[in-house]
């Protein structure tokens, strides 16, 4: 009976909404610009997200990250700011801890990453947003980066010798076959023997911008901070996936009495890894999936109002299915089915047309495709279905709640 | 529903209705007592305002009285929550209004098969049963007009296929010629008059003196009380419309029938 009964409201709405089309496409819409816009949101954030464990998986799921602080969320907060802010705060992991982590048992390698401040000058030309990174040849065994010329720094070479970034070396020279040329920075030259494929996806566990670095020995680095590294971060990698559990646990106890006990590392694995950027992006996320919601509210608003003025038209309509036996929940189902019928029309459109703008913005302005979820999905199905209950709930109440003998006697 | 023939279908005992409160307070009906037997055409009559359409909504189970008892079919409705009194309006009782009183957005049979949807019959179940019932009426042909395609003695009669769709115990019917020339009143009320002769219980409010002749009994109302109340002669064939003129009447009918389907053919 009860099934019945909601394939007729469907039907009945499926009319009533098709007897109002222009009207019934703009209320639709109201709710597909909302839905559509957290879509996008939540889907580019998404696709963010996934870079990082996507890279994380490239490796086998043989990385763990050191890095200074405590362990924690303070730990992904200044994991963030170090390398956002790309200076040489000082650093509570050294030279020593790189050493010893090296030393453990399946470490395969263990490379430091330290981030130097300042700008880089070849042939009067100084690009701005460039980021210099202090590392040791074992850092391509713990980084998926690729070479398009040259080779990167070794420990043969790694006096006054540089690899760039492809975008870098155009800014700088004009051209990606930089190879041999001189650049200078801290008042100090050097030759640029290798240059890195175009990488094209600034967001990274290592929270370098390939595209715009300059790779200097940890030497040339240390140098320039009074010969202390700074070590921002320490890259290790394992033998093999199953041995990444017990490495990190070793590491933890080596580095606390490396620290006399103070824990001030954190030691970042698997999904973990992805957190901080995680935490940054879902961040911006929150921010404009608020004002997304601000839109979704107005969408809201216009399917009241169209369901308001629905019901003072069939008032009539009312009286009559009333006086023929319909109940109150009879009525109440009629029109909040009309309206949930709006909301997830608006829905399923959102989603669909969320995507489309996603790619479209993805493909023209970033370096990533938006990620389909399965939150997604139920995402924009529990906002509509909101949507159409909240803003659907009050109308048919009052449709419901109408007198039939007044309904019935609005003769016009 | 079956009910005992005994108990009368409806009674009603002291029945009094307010409207508004204070010095603005006005009685609508006053004290009313009334005993309605199964199979009964009772025709209420009255000036404006009397309490007729009142009286008639309360019987419906569509307004509730203030003081009084009302029993249908031996049960008292006084304790009954609104959505028993909704069961009852769609499995028992029938409505003809005066005017507006199809669904304008539904076809003539989707308006016919209305009162089912709410016993939660099936839709084809529901279509075939108030086909069957358009058929009765001679609106076969009018299965899927809308509304507003319909004259104003077509409209009426499609309401009457509805009010009698779920077979109700009681017809209840507001002015259901008001709006309506004579000719076509006539049609209407031996339609009525038909539906009565099968066994219905028809309760109908009218201001023409001249359909008091198809009742059975003449109720007549003032200033919320009952005026007058007796069982009116029942001919056979009503004075107003001998056989003769209902004939042409129908024939009419059948020739303006025929022109708008051919004119819907064109």
């Amino acid at each position: 009976m009860m099934r019945l009964l909601v394939i007729n409201h469907l039907t009945n709405a499926y009319e009533a909404l098709r007897s109002n089309r222009l009207r019934t496409f703009l209320t639709i819409l109201g709710v597909t610009i909302g839905v559509a816009s957290i879509v996008v949101i939540l889907s580019l954030s998404a696709g963010a997200a996934k870079i990082i464990s996507d890279q994380v998986d490239q490796l086998g799921g043989t990385i763990a990250v050191v890095r200074p602080g405590s362990p924690g969320h303070d730990a992904e907060l200044s994991g963030l700011t170090a390398a956002l802010a790309g200076n040489t705060t000082t650093s509570s992991l050294t030279e020593h801890d790189v050493d010893t982590l090296q030393s453990i048992q399946n470490v395969s390698a263990a490379a430091p990453v330290m981030f130097i401040g300042g700008s880089v000058t070849a042939k009067g030309s100084t690009p701005k947003d460039v980021s210099i990174i202090a590392t040791t040849p074992a850092f391509t065994q713990v980084t998926p980066i690729k070479m398009s010329d040259g080779q990167f720094i070794d420990s043969v070479t790694d006096d006054d010798t540089a690899v760039i970034g492809s975008q870098l070396s155009i800014d700088l020279f004009g051209t990606d076959q930089s190879a041999g040329r001189t650049l200078h920075t801290h008042g100090k030259q050097f030759t640029v023997i290798g240059i890195l494929k175009a990488n094209n996806n600034p967001v990274n566990y290592n929270n370098i911008d390939y595209d715009h670095a300059v790779f200097i020995s940890l030497q040339s680095g240390k140098s320039f901070n009074q010969g202390v590294a700074a070590i921002q971060q320490i890259n290790i990698r394992t033998n093999s996936q199953d041995a990444l559990n017990g490495v990190v646990s070793v590491a933890d106890k080596q580095l606390a009495a490396n620290h006399n006990g103070e824990k001030d590392y954190a030691i970042l694995s698997g999904s973990n890894l992805a957190g901080p950027t995680n935490t940054l992006f879902g961040s911006f996320a929150v921010m404009l999936v608020v004002v997304a919601a601000i839109s979704l509210i107005v969408g809201g608003i216009g399917i009241m109002n169209i369901m308001l003025v629905g019901v003072t038209e069939r008032t009539r309509e009312i009286g009559i299915r009333k006086a023929i036996g319909a109940s109150v929940s009879h009525i109440t189902w009629q029109f909040l089915i009309e309206a949930l019928t709006m909301s997830i029309a608006g829905g399923i459109c959102g989603y669909l047309v969320g995507y489309l703008v996603a790619f479209s913005i993805a493909r023209t302005f970033l370096t990533f495709d938006p990620a389909f979820t399965w939150f997604i999905m139920y995402c924009s199905a529990a906002i509509s279905l909101f949507v159409g209950i909240i803003f659907g709930l009050y109308p048919a109440i009052r449709a419901a709640n109408k007198d039939p003998i007044e309904a019935l006697r609005n003769y016009h | 529903m079956a009910t005992d023939s005994t108990v009368p279908v409806i009674v009603l005992a002291d029945l009094t209705k307010r409207y508004g409160s204070g010095e603005a307070e006005h009685t609508v009906l006053d004290g009313l007592n009334l005993t309605i037997e199964k199979g009964e055409f009772i025709a209420i009559m009255g000036p404006s305002g009397c309490g007729k359409t009142t009286l008639l909504n309360i019987l419906g189970l569509l307004d509730r009285a203030d003081e009084g008892d009302y029993f249908l079919d031996g049960r008292s409705v006084d304790a009954m929550t609104s959505a028993r009194m909704a069961r009852i309006r769609s499995s028992q009782i029938g409505f003809v209004f005066q005017s507006f009183n199809l669904v304008s957005r539904l076809t003539v049979i989707e308006n016919v098969a209305l009162p089912l949807t709410y016993q939660g019959v099936s839709k084809t179940k529901r279509l075939q049963a108030a086909s069957k019932m358009l058929s009765t009426f001679h609106l076969s042909e009018r299965e899927y007009y809308m509304p507003w395609q319909l004259s104003g003695g077509q409209t009426q009669r499609v309401a009457i296929a509805r009010a009698l769709v779920n077979n109700p115990s009681i017809v209840l019917a507001d002015e259901p010629t008001g709006n309506l020339d004579s000719r076509s009143s006539h049609v209407i009320m031996e339609e009525l008059a038909d539906i009565h002769a099968r066994g219905n219980t028809i309760i109908m409010v009218t201001h023409n003196p001249d359909l008091t002749s198809y009742a059975t009994r003449v109720i007549r109302m003032n200033d919320g009380k009952i005026d007058s109340d007796s069982a009116a002669p029942r001919p056979k064939k009503p004075k107003t419309a001998p056989k003769k003129a209902l004939g042409k009447i129908r024939k009419s009918a059948r020739i303006a029938k025929k022109k708008v389907k051919e004119e819907a053919t064109a």
